[in-house]
């Protein structure tokens, strides 16, 4: 029971940390996220295009300055997990936007992208495109838990790059690395995992 | 008693939206995202709604008025519209919407002229009964 609550908490701690950039033309569905992702108890932002979302990746600008630019952002801390983008906005398309990040240093970041239009090859084209899902709007609670998977995965690399970063900070000198704090850590992840998973599915 | 009165009245103008077919599925799925934390979730939503829908409206307008119409761009402004109206749950507005765009993809003007005043009805037809649903809701 234990690991239970040591894994809810873990989850819950993990989402007040999730931050997911919304981008989306139309107030009222900007509004209809903000409510939604509520639950998810994570944070959010909300820009109101495709360049704004570029300019708050630091991908604004020739191609040479905005890689460097997003990369310092990302060392400085500004993290990002999700991005949920509208397909149709004037401007910059949520396919146009997709395709920009996915050749950035954000390309990792699984990208959403949310229509209206119920097109099956615009559908096709941006799950080829790169996109994690393809979401219907107007957005409801059961399509947010269509994501739980993003979150999932975000979880799985934090508790990587955890284990990774304290394998990092230990004394450099040492060649060989202690199996002990590798093996404990893993198994945790990997139980919490488990049972999220378990959870999820009900 | 007041509230258990203004409660049934409330549940015949929603049960009498729908059998209209002025309101879909989304609205209870708006009513469904009101809770403590957001109590006055519906009517924020529906007020947005008629906040952008009437500047869509007047650009629409303007748009209907020049001498060769522009479909492409009456088109764009009505997928907005039919977006905005769409995540309210406005069922007979969302199909004059469809209306108006395949006139246009038509290149009809008169069509879209047409269409385009009886969505004006529709829309101001939903907005006076929502007012008055909400305005019982506070009761």
């Amino acid at each position: 029971m234990e690991l239970v609550n040591n894994s809810q908490k873990l989850k819950q701690q993990h989402q007040q940390h999730f931050h997911v950039l919304v981008v989306d033309d139309s107030v009222i569905d900007r509004k209809l996220l903000e409510r939604l992702l509520r639950d998810s108890s994570c944070k959010a932002t909300f820009v109101d295009s495709g360049d704004k979302a570029l300019k708050y990746l630091g991908l604004l600008g020739d191609n040479a300055s905005s890689t460097s630019n997003s990369e310092s952002l990302q060392q400085n801390g500004i993290k990002v997990n999700l991005i949920m983008t509208d397909y149709c906005m004037p401007g910059m398309s949520g396919y146009d936007l997709l395709k920009r990040i996915k050749g950035s240093s954000w390309k990792d970041v699984p990208v959403v992208i949310m229509s209206s239009e119920n097109v099956p090859s615009r559908i096709t084209m941006c799950l080829e495109g790169g996109a994690e899902e393809f979401l219907l709007k107007p957005l409801q609670q059961s399509d947010l838990k269509k994501l739980q998977p993003c979150f999932l995965k975000s979880f799985e690399q934090q508790s990587a790059d955890r284990s990774v970063a304290s394998h990092n900070d230990n004394d450099n000198e040492r060649t060989a690395l202690s199996p002990e704090h590798g093996f404990k850590l893993q198994f945790v992840s990997t139980i919490a995992t488990t049972i999220l998973r378990f959870w999820n599915s009900l | 008693m007041d509230t258990n009165h203004s409660r049934r009245q409330l549940a015949a103008m929603k049960q009498s939206l729908f059998d209209q077919g002025l309101l879909d599925e989304q609205f209870i799925q708006l009513e469904e995202l009101q809770d403590d934390a957001n109590p006055n979730f519906v009517e924020e939503i529906v007020t947005l709604h008629y906040r952008d829908s009437s500047r869509l409206i007047s650009s629409i307008e303007q748009a209907l008025k020049e001498r060769n119409l522009d479909f492409n761009k009456l088109d764009t402004l009505m997928h907005q519209f039919k977006g905005s109206s769409s995540s309210i749950g406005a069922k007979k507005v969302k199909a004059e919407c469809n209306l108006f765009r395949e006139y246009c993809r038509a290149g009809n003007a008169e069509g879209c002229m047409r269409s385009f005043q009886q969505l004006k009805k529709e829309h101001a037809a939903l907005r006076k009964k929502l007012e008055a649903y909400f305005q019982v809701s506070r009761v």
